[in-house]
């Protein structure tokens, strides 16, 4: 009998745990399998097998039932989800669904979640930018949250690790605000996003407009074929999941090679209940797992755990994993975790027309989306009213202008035309936010979901600093689109909740002092050093750049750390 | 005996999900299975009517051919608000009873460029009653999504490409 036991332990027992299979998730798999070590991972959906779980990947408009629209009902039943411009009938079964999923908005939050193996970065935007010094120092210099512990050298060879493997396309513009990468050929600036940048950099000087950095394979190296990979077709159907593996994703590119050295275990719909720190011990000694079909209760054990939930579900992971040592939640000495949750704000839209170049149109589709503008707001020293600055995205293009007036042959006619109109340009601000105490995630004290876990309460709220960045936003890209000569300039208040950015960060931040901070530098609880937090959820702040290339090469050193110290014996 | 039962259960159940032949429903009843709309024979048939006089053929297939008035009914079945579904039912019989009156004639019984005219009358009535204005918007902007997205425009005449394969910023477009 207590053989048996000791057998379905040790059947049990891995050399490390990660609790979750999305984009960060994927790259500590894909480490911790190079590296040798045994390793589980943990996801709460269904399987999703590249290629194969795709089941829209190659549908026209005419084969979805509603060319693409969801149905009333179904909007009806998921107003969140509703929301998130995902949530289309080709993509919409990786989307989670409202009632599936409950959680409490003490203030509105869109919270869009992606429960299946590769979790989100089969639906990501595909936007990869490195931070720099100006983003690291931001905290230290404008006075908010704390400082972060690491500074660009230490992350440098780890984004170039990351971005050789994944496959980023852009150009080394020489930016200091946006440090050049690992890049395969960029997509290029069409016309009038090439005729924007020009007047951008003769008017400003230190306003510039770069092809938008993209996590796509432009031209394979041997490492993306090697991971069964190809050249991106310029689809721009990527939500659907790409047969090609033209981006990146887990289920693409880190999961199938961590699969491939036999180290891995993956286990779908299994929600993980708590992380269990053994007392006596003193230390993590695994996961306690629901099955969500069973709802069977398992344990598995690891001598490391890393904790990739996506950032609002580590928190509400680790706040559910009591124990004596730690009553409030794991690692949370300070009682900051959960606390000092920032976003992007993406609440506002700018759109215009242009009607030069009409020479030019554009053929075939850019994955890359087009321009993107790094911020030029306090970038070097404070300038404005408010703290830090914003990004924007740009982009130009031109439709075809049907005329769509009377009925019969005359109209059939107009529908066959194709002439185009002028260009259509368009820009869409991110803004950085600033993490604070007053917005906050923590569990609900009653309300649990269908597995018995508490639901997670959500209180994050914009406060006057990104009001009045939204209005500069406004404000400049106005003045800027005047100075291009585009017309017809509409001001887009996209006003939106927190959350519908989809880039919620913070809670268990990272800092050097375990008074104000949840993890060190190394990602590593301050107060149970072997467990790991590489999600969203370390983020200290937020700066401008889309965050998914960050949470992957912090995972990278992370696990290249951990996997050190478990060698050398700081970590049993 | 048995296995015509079985047949015939097998093309209902198939029916459920595309579209049954009418021949073996309700004789009365429109031809697709509608969740929210009653709709009979006699309306699905004038909507197809209305939405050939929309996109009627040429040298090319049109609205009716290719079905676009049973996707029509489809998206207002399932992707409007029971107000918007009860205004276009409302509209359509509003259509029915304006061509009734100009022409003492039914939809189905007057001309092509007749039915033109009582179409092209509600698009430029800036005073039509709000059913008719409703109806008449949803039947056009639906028919002509239809038909642009149909599979026989987006293979046959303005194609998409479901893998392009590239990029070019700098089209020079083709002057006529």
């Amino acid at each position: 009998m207590s053989n048996l036991n000791i057998d379905a332990e040790k059947a049990h027992t891995f050399d490390a745990i990660v609790i979750g299979s999305g984009i960060s998730g994927g790259w500590a798999a894909k480490e911790f399998t190079e590296k040798g070590l045994k390793t589980l991972v943990l996801e709460r959906g269904r399987d999703v097998q590249h290629i194969k779980d795709y089941p829209t990947t190659n549908k026209y408009t005419y084969e979805f039932e509603h060319h693409g629209e969801p149905a009333l009902a179904i909007r009806k039943e998921n107003p969140i989800a509703s929301r998130c411009y995902i949530f289309r009938e080709d993509a919409m079964h990786f989307v989670v669904k409202d009632q599936e999923h409950p959680y409490v908005q003490e203030k509105p939050f869109d919270w869009i979640r992606g429960y299946q193996v590769g979790g989100k970065s089969l639906l990501w935007a595909r936007q990869v930018q490195r931070w720099s010094d100006l983003d690291f120092e931001g905290p230290a210099r404008d006075d908010f949250a704390v400082d972060w512990p690491i500074r660009y050298k230490d992350i440098a060879p780890w984004y170039s690790y990351v971005e050789k493997f994944a496959g980023i396309s852009g150009n080394k513009d020489g930016l200091p605000q946006l440090p050049d990468g690992e890049f395969l050929p960029g997509y290029p600036l069409n016309a009038v996003e090439d005729y924007f940048k020009k007047v951008m950099t003769n008017k400003y000087g230190n306003r510039h407009v770069i092809s938008a950095r993209c996590a796509h394979i432009s031209k394979p190296n041997q490492i993306h074929l090697d991971q069964g990979r190809g050249q991106c077709q310029n689809r721009t159907l990527c939500q659907r999941g790409c047969p090609f593996g033209g981006y990146f994703s887990s289920n693409a590119s880190t999961l199938p090679w961590a699969a491939k050295t036999g180290n891995l275990t993956l286990r779908p719909f299994s929600v993980v209940e708590s992380v269990i720190y053994d007392d006596k011990k003193g230390k993590v000694t695994g996961v306690r797992v629901i099955d969500t079909n069973t709802k069977e209760v398992t344990e598995y054990f690891a001598k490391v755990i890393f904790v990739n939930a996506a950032a609002l579900n580590t928190n509400l992971i680790l706040l559910n994993s009591k124990s004596q040592r730690f009553p409030q939640g794991l690692g949370n000495d300070n009682g900051q975790l959960g606390k000092f949750v920032a976003f992007h704000n993406y609440s506002a839209r700018i759109s215009a027309e242009y009607d030069g170049m009409l020479e030019y149109t554009t053929d075939g589709r850019n994955p890359a989306g087009g321009g993107y503008l790094p911020r030029f707001r306090n970038v070097f020293k404070q300038e404005t009213n408010f703290k830090r600055g914003y990004a924007a995205g740009f982009s130009a293009r031109r439709m075809s202008n049907k005329d769509m007036s009377g009925v019969g042959e005359g109209l059939k006619t107009n529908l066959m035309k194709t002439d185009l109109g002028p260009w259509s340009v368009g820009s869409h601000m991110m803004g950085e936010t600033i993490p604070k105490e007053s917005n906050f995630v923590n569990l609900d004290p009653n309300k649990k979901d269908a597995w018995g876990v508490p639901q997670l309460n959500i209180s994050v709220d914009y406060d006057e600093n990104d009001v009045l960045m939204k209005k500069d936003y406004l404000e400049q890209l106005t003045e800027m689109f005047t100075e291009a000569g585009f017309t017809n300039i509409k001001q887009n208040d996209a006003s939106q909740a927190p959350g519908l950015d989809i880039h919620e960060m913070g809670g268990a931040r990272m800092g050097h002092d375990p008074k104000t901070s949840i993890l060190n530098k190394w990602n590593q609880l301050h107060a149970c050093k072997n467990v790991f937090v590489t999600d969203g959820a370390c983020m200290t702040s937020t700066s401008t750049q889309n965050p998914s290339l960050t949470y992957m090469a912090l995972t990278a050193r992370a696990v290249d750390y951990a996997v050190k110290a478990m060698k050398n014996g700081e970590l049993t | 005996m048995e296995r015509r039962l079985v047949i015939k259960q097998i093309l209902i159940m198939a029916g459920g999900m595309a579209l049954l032949p009418s021949c073996l429903r309700d004789a009365g009843k429109s031809s697709v299975l509608l969740k929210n709309l009653d709709v009979s024979l006699d309306q699905e048939n004038l909507l197809a009517e209305i939405a050939e006089t929309i996109i009627p053929k040429t040298s090319t297939p049109g609205a009716k051919e290719l079905n676009i008035h049973l996707f029509v009914l489809k998206m207002v079945d399932d992707c409007y608000e029971p107000e918007e579904q009860q205004l276009f039912i409302k509209g359509l019989e509003a259509l029915k009873a304006i061509t009734q009156d100009q022409y003492r004639k039914s939809f189905m019984d007057i001309a092509v460029p007749e039915r033109q005219k009582v179409l092209v009358g509600i698009e430029n009535d800036k005073e039509a009653s709000a059913e008719l204005a409703a109806f008449y918007k949803i039947m056009k902007g639906k028919t002509i999504q239809g038909y642009l997205n149909s599979q026989y425009v987006m293979t046959n005449l303005i194609k998409w490409e479901l893998v392009p394969g590239r990029y070019n910023g700098y089209y020079p477009v083709k002057t006529a």
